[in-house]
């Protein structure tokens, strides 16, 4: 290579253009107990984990679009697997990565211990069994209702709800007893996130008010819309709240605009549900609310990133040479691209053509992976090395990351124009089955996308490995 | 006690909590129980058959809202799948059992076609027999999976057995295929699904 170069200089690759440029190390070191670091990465392993299992269930369920005879056993149906891929993937893999990330960032901030590490672990394992019950029960074929995202039947998310409960006092105690006068704008939102998440699963699965078909729609709407909004956005906003600013080692832009965002985000984001049932036989005054509303989220939305963006400024160069920061830059973006769009498909004039269609799919993902599941990985990468001591290869980070970008681009894109196309095709009345053959080729660039991000998920994996602490491979030993 | 939300933590997250749960209430408790106690079944509608509420559990319990939605919308384009979708064609269903909560069965994609109305559509019973055993027996360009564990493979039917005929390429090299009851029950639903006739003047609307 190098001798080839001499000889020929390339326009694209030479050691003047190198491939990969080397980034930033991690630097210092935090003085973190063991506790806390083993603890943390336990989070953080179990998240890729159930990531890899996860869009391992995606991506080959995206194959069956185009491959629809693949397989013919029940367990493995789509029917059966579509909740299995969207369940692991919100309760196993970013919900147990962002609660890492808190159970580092809540004590941090409050310049204390956390209050229990012990209650730490007992929230680990009950949502580990939660998704572990879940998953099974529903490859058996036994769901709630088929309602999306609360497709466990109530014991096993009970065990999630019950993890959040004990996680959210332990969080909450750490901040009672913190060591500094404020609390952190981190904590608003990442304690609110939790407090909000258990009335949310409390309000989904208590009897009484949605036991017929319209009322059930009513619940849903608000349900599958907080799962989303008062749960990993918040979560992840907070986080970004503490890492953005701590990576580029300088205050975050303006402290009042996150505090604007975060009672918007309550006040607008609760009223919203209702947008996912436009033109439906809910009451037509409780859609009206939600795309008002919708269009009210473009408060937060711009305070939130404009703050993020504005902190960034100037500061390109040390984004640039990180590993970490590339990931937070990308998430923020995304989060405004994504939560605009959500505002453009609550119109009744553009829900008409999307919904339905392939294009909230698209929607789903770009929120759910170009927002939440970037800034996770940020703050994994931010965070993880600096705790352990242990780097990950740079080479592999930029792998994961251009993986991730470009084949969620892909599949996003691809299912963009596809959906519209669906959505066009019913417009004008041609026979259903043209919307299925229209299809096809975006399927097939869906199901080329989703295996480059789920490669990058063994990538992310196999980053986590070698972030590993040494202090957990010792105290394995000394277990045998 | 300082009345800030900044120093004030049990201000700050009681404010958080009682204000969702406040907010939770406007939006989604209250007007789940007003419609709840409105919604009456249509007058011309009927309760579910026990079988067809054994065929309505397979539906949940395969997914088959993932893909199909049981809603037509008040607009143009959704006229195909018959007349706009109305409160009272939700009220009789209801919760599975003390494990399963009421099924969505309005939907929310549409990769194949609405159902609302599919036992007038399709009132073939063979015909939703050989689709779901394989639905590209029927429809060549179907992306559905089949479904061959609700039938079984028998060498020699009995008289009680529902018998499907498979066309040639689709059908198994050996022996015919027979429709389970999980099979029944579902064909039994999915032609229980007719839309009946809103009563004169009523609208689609919620009253």
């Amino acid at each position: 290579m190098d001798q080839a170069s001499t000889k020929k200089p390339s326009a694209v690759l030479s050691p003047q253009r190198p491939l990969t440029v080397e980034k930033a190390r991690a630097g210092e070191r935090i003085a973190a107990s063991r506790h806390s670091t083993q603890l943390v990465y336990s989070y953080v392993a179990f998240s890729a984990f159930w990531l890899v299992v996860g869009t391992l269930a995606g991506q080959y369920l995206g194959l069956k679009f185009v491959w629809p005879e693949i397989d013919s056993l029940s367990w493995l149906s789509f029917g059966r697997l579509r909740p299995v891929h969207t369940n692991v993937v919100f309760w196993g893999f970013a919900s147990l990565g962002m609660i890492a990330l808190a159970l580092y960032v809540v004590p941090r901030t409050s310049r204390r211990e956390l209050y229990s590490y012990k209650l730490g672990w007992v929230s680990l394992w009950l949502m580990n069994g939660s998704v572990v019950l879940g998953t099974l029960l529903l490859m058996a074929g036994i769901n709630n209702g088929g309602q999306e995202y609360r497709e466990f039947i109530w014991p096993a998310m009970g065990l999630f709800a019950l993890g959040l409960m004990v996680s959210a006092y332990n969080l909450y105690k750490t901040i009672a007893r913190r060591d500094v006068r404020e609390i952190y704008i981190s904590n608003w939102y990442i304690l609110a996130a939790f407090l909000w998440t258990i009335v949310l699963a409390a309000i989904a699965y208590l009897p009484g008010y949605q036991d017929d078909g319209i009322s059930q729609t009513v619940v849903q709407g608000y349900y599958m819309h907080q799962g989303v909004g008062m749960w990993f956005t918040p979560m992840v906003l907070g986080l970004t709240y503490y890492f953005l600013p701590k990576l580029l080692n300088k205050p975050i832009y303006s402290y009042s605009l996150g505090v604007l965002a975060f009672w918007t985000q309550m006040l607008f984001y609760t009223m919203i549900g209702a947008h996912h049932f436009v033109f439906s036989p809910i009451p037509w005054w409780l859609q009206t609310v939600a795309i008002v509303f919708s269009v009210g989220m473009l408060v937060p939305v711009t305070a939130g990133t404009g703050n993020f963006l504005l902190t960034m400024r100037g500061s390109w160069g040390t984004i640039a040479r990180s590993y970490s920061l590339p990931f937070i830059l990308t998430g923020v973006i995304f989060y405004a691209l994504v939560s605009y769009q959500g505002t453009l498909e609550a119109f009744r004039s553009l829900n008409k053509i999307w919904h339905f269609t392939n294009f909230t799919v698209a929607h789903s993902h770009l929120s759910m992976y170009g927002f939440v599941s970037f800034l996770i990985w940020g703050g994994v990468y931010g965070l993880i090395p600096r705790l352990t001591g242990k780097e990950p290869p740079q080479f592999s980070v930029g792998v994961h990351f251009w993986l991730a970008l470009v084949g969620l681009l892909l599949y996003g894109v691809a299912l963009m124009i596809g959906g519209t196309m669906q959505g066009l095709s019913w417009i004008a009345g041609e026979a259903f089955i043209e919307s299925v053959n229209l299809m096809i080729p975006y399927w097939v660039w869906r199901a080329i996308g989703g295996t480059m991000m789920f490669m990058s998920h063994l990538i992310f994996a196999y980053n986590v490995w070698k972030m590993r602490p040494d202090r957990l491979k010792e105290t394995e030993a000394y277990n045998i | 006690m300082k009345l800030d939300f900044h120093q004030n933590h049990k201000l700050l997250y009681g404010t958080i909590f009682t204000g969702f749960v406040i907010l939770s209430l406007i939006i989604a408790v209250f007007p789940a129980m007003w419609v709840q106690e409105r919604n009456e079944p249509l007058p011309d509608s009927r309760a579910l058959t026990e079988l067809e509420q054994k065929g309505l559990n397979v539906y949940v319990s395969e997914g088959c809202m993932y893909c199909h939605t049981q809603q037509v919308r008040p607009i143009d384009m959704d006229a195909v799948w018959g007349r706009p979708s109305a409160p009272g064609d939700y009220a009789r269903i209801g919760r599975q059992d003390v494990w399963r909560q009421t099924p969505a069965v309005l939907g929310s994609a549409r990769t194949g076609p609405d159902l609302s109305n599919v036992g007038n559509r399709q009132p073939s019973e063979v015909w939703h027999y050989m689709h779901l055993f394989n639905p590209r027996s029927v429809v060549g360009e179907s992306v559905m999976p089949s479904y061959p564990w609700l039938f079984e493979v028998k060498d020699d039917a009995g008289p009680d057995d529902t018998v499907i005929t498979i066309p040639g390429d689709y059908a198994p090299k050996q022996g015919t295929v027979v429709a389970t009851e999980k099979a029944e029950a579902l064909v039994a639903y999915l032609l229980s699904l007719k839309q009946v006739k809103l009563e004169s003047g009523e609208t689609a609307d919620a009253r």
